[in-house]
């Protein structure tokens, strides 16, 4: 436990800048959203009723009030979103390459520790993780600051004020990656787990057979759908709508927990006995 | 200690941001209104066993997000739907009792209340089951399903839908079952060169043998009449009650192309009495008041046509076992309601119940009706409206009701 524990805190201090970074990024990012659509709205505000001498009611009943939501509906708002979303997906290949590459083989230092090899794999995997929820959970601090800002800009009459949970439920993207109910969220990053682990248990494969070993890989990751789509498969064409709905998430939920298990495995059984550096 | 320092803040700023977003969502109470069905005259006690499903949905925010929420004589109730609900379904409530209570049976049986029936000493269920390939759909058969509900027993047969060659689909529109025979009302999609029609069926199985013993075409297209088709709708009836007739509203609808629209006018209007044992059918002489088939409801022994007429709601009976038309009332809509759009309507145990179906401020309707009253005088017992507890309250809503249950 405690190899493993320094084991991801080590692989967190590789990743901190990096992280930092991009949160710095998504920062003023949208800090810079939220003046500029407040500004446009503004603008827009001031040309209709000083220069066309629209009265405010008017105004507002077809312009409608500013709220947060026309700020995360910008590309100001999900483009860092999407730019940490790609550092992510991009690091989980990058945080086993790295070891390989560069002048010292740094893997080879690792596997020669005097731990399960296991650990490795979960050190990383905890990494990813950690990466992941640190993203949401900075990103759900900023947004009340970015309303904050809002608020300060924009006077009050015309402006909708939301919280935080009533922003992040009304747009279909962000829910995704703020489900409404703690149910969801272990759903859905539940579910993200098991693909890194189907991913790593492939970049194993290419590490330990190189060409060969893509194919292993590719292999591994389709044998994983296929297991995972099973109940759904069966469901669908052989038995005729057989299962109630509780009882095919039950057997998805095993399934999910079968291929996680098999990924932990055979990554096991691969860093043990057949990966080279 | 020191060197943990990052992964530490970092897992402890996850723990509090992630858990208390949480947190607050769990125990977060959603700012709804309440509505409540105000009584104007009559006895409240009659809407008690009213319930009506609705969706709420707050427009200021231009986000289209709508909660389900359930109007009944206590006032409103909202419901946020959770995970799991959202992945179990909301199956029709009739449908919900049989899968609590035949589970085994139930399974694979799909949410259609059309497909079943029930009696003292059975659960039948049917449905049209085929193929379907990129250029048409083949092999039509009736998956059937017997539950005997004394001692459990199923008997599970497929038989051949005649005649299906031309057929593009079908679905089941009801299933009865007399005695020890099963009658299967199917709409039939029938593909000709030049154009495609539906037939209405009325398919008649004998339990004994497993085979169909009658294939009766209860509506059919005249052919050559250009322009003209023919429209059969079967009139409502309690789902869980069993029929030996079945009324269909039959129209003949001529299509009138003018150069710059395409409109449809009813030439003809026909209600055909089917008796299914005995398989005659009778034309009902009607009188040229509105009827609209998804309002008008057969209750086994009567037949309400129901349909409106500028802001009054025409109830004619006609009672089938004497072959007498009872006398026609009309009931009053409010003024403000539903701008023309028919209400809901059902019959229960001799009272009709009737609800507007959306309130928008915004379209000035601020209120909608709901009305009981005695379904064979047309006695009104209760009249009231929905409407906001709060008048003070937010206009900025739409509230669309779509199912009325009497309990």
């Amino acid at each position: 436990m405690k190899k493993y524990l320094q084991l991801v805190n080590f692989e967190f201090n590789r990743i901190v800048k990096l992280f930092t970074v991009l949160l710095g990024i998504t920062f003023v990012a949208q800090m810079i959203g939220v003046v500029v659509q407040s500004r446009s709205y503004l603008n827009l505000a001031n040309e209709k009723m000083y220069k066309e001498m629209m009265p405010q009611a008017e105004f507002l009943e077809s312009f409608g009030q500013m709220s947060f939501l026309q700020i995360a509906k910008s590309s100001w708002f999900f483009g860092p979103i999407a730019l940490c979303v790609a550092g992510v997906a991009f690091y989980i290949f990058f945080i086993w390459y790295r070891d390989w590459i560069g002048k010292n083989t740094f893997i080879y230092r690792l596997l020669m520790l005097p731990t399960s090899r296991l650990n490795i794999f979960f050190a990383k995997i905890t990494t990813i993780l950690l990466m992941t929820f640190g993203f949401v959970a900075v990103q759900l601090i900023m947004i009340p600051i970015e309303i904050m800002v809002l608020k300060a800009m924009v006077p009050n009459e015309f402006r909708l004020d939301l919280g935080v949970m009533e922003v992040v439920t009304s747009i279909p993207e962000l829910t995704l990656i703020f489900p409404s109910s703690i149910m969801e969220f272990i759903f859905n990053y539940g579910l993200g787990l098991l693909a890194v682990s189907v991913l790593f248990t492939g970049i194993l494969f290419e590490r330990s057979y190189k060409w060969k070993g893509i194919l292993a890989g590719l292999l591994y990751g389709a044998l994983a759908v296929v297991v995972l789509l099973l109940p759904l498969l069966l469901h669908e064409f052989v038995l005729n709508n057989f299962f109630y709905p509780i009882e095919l998430l039950v057997l998805e939920i095993i399934m999910g927990l079968l291929v996680l298990s098999a990924s932990i495995w055979v990554s096991g059984f691969l860093l043990k006995k057949k990966v080279t550096v | 200690m020191k060197k943990y320092w990052k992964f530490i803040s970092i897992l402890v700023v996850i723990l509090l941001s992630i858990g208390t977003f949480y947190v607050k969502s769990a125990t977060s109470e959603e700012n709804h209104p309440e509505f409540v069905i105000k009584t104007q005259s009559g006895d409240a006690k009659e809407i008690e066993p009213l319930i009506l499903d609705g969706y709420y949905s707050d427009t200021s925010t231009m986000n289209y997000k709508s909660t389900n929420v359930k109007i009944s004589s206590e006032g409103s109730t909202y419901e946020r739907r959770s995970f799991l609900d959202q992945i179990i379904g909301q199956p029709p409530a009739v449908i919900k009792v049989y899968q609590e209570k035949y589970r085994s049976f139930m399974r694979g049986k799909g949410t259609n209340v059309n497909s079943f029936s029930e009696t003292d000493q059975v659960l039948a269920y049917a449905d049209v089951d085929y193929k379907t390939d990129s250029f048409h759909s083949h092999d039509f058969t009736f998956p059937i399903s017997i539950l005997n509900k004394e001692d459990g027993s199923v008997q599970s047969f497929t038989v051949e839908i005649p005649d299906s060659e031309n057929m593009d689909y079908a679905f089941m529109e009801d299933v009865q079952m007399i005695e020890d025979e099963l009658y299967l009302i199917t709409n039939n999609m029938i593909r000709s060169s030049e154009s495609s029609y539906d037939e209405k069926h009325v398919y008649t199985i004998d339990l004994n043998n497993q085979t169909i013993t009658n294939d009766e075409t209860l509506s059919q297209v005249p052919e050559g009449q250009e322009g003209n088709h023919v429209v059969a709708e079967i009139i409502r009836t309690s789902p869980t009650e069993a029929n030996d007739h079945l009324i269909l509203l039959q129209k003949e609808i001529k299509v009138i192309h003018d150069p710059e629209s395409y409109r449809e006018e009813v030439v003809k209007q026909e209600v055909i009495s089917y008796n299914l044992a005995t398989k005659e059918k009778e034309s009902i002489p009607m009188s040229d008041l509105p009827i609209d088939s998804e309002l008008s409801f057969f209750d086994g022994s009567s037949i309400y046509f129901i349909g409106v007429e500028e802001q009054e709601i025409v109830v004619s009976p006609y009672h089938l076992a004497d072959g007498k038309a009872g006398e026609e009332y009309r009931l009053q809509l409010s003024g403000d309601a539903d701008h023309g759009s028919a209400p809901m309507t059902t019959i229960k145990d001799g009272k009709l119940y009737l609800s507007g179906m959306q309130i928008n401020p915004k379209l000035n309707m601020n209120a909608t009706d709901v009305i009981v009253a005695d379904v064979k005088t047309g006695e009104i017992l209760f009249k009231g409206q929905i409407t906001l507890d709060d008048s003070e309250a937010t206009n900025q809503y739409e509230l669309y009701l779509h199912e009325m249950l009497v309990e």
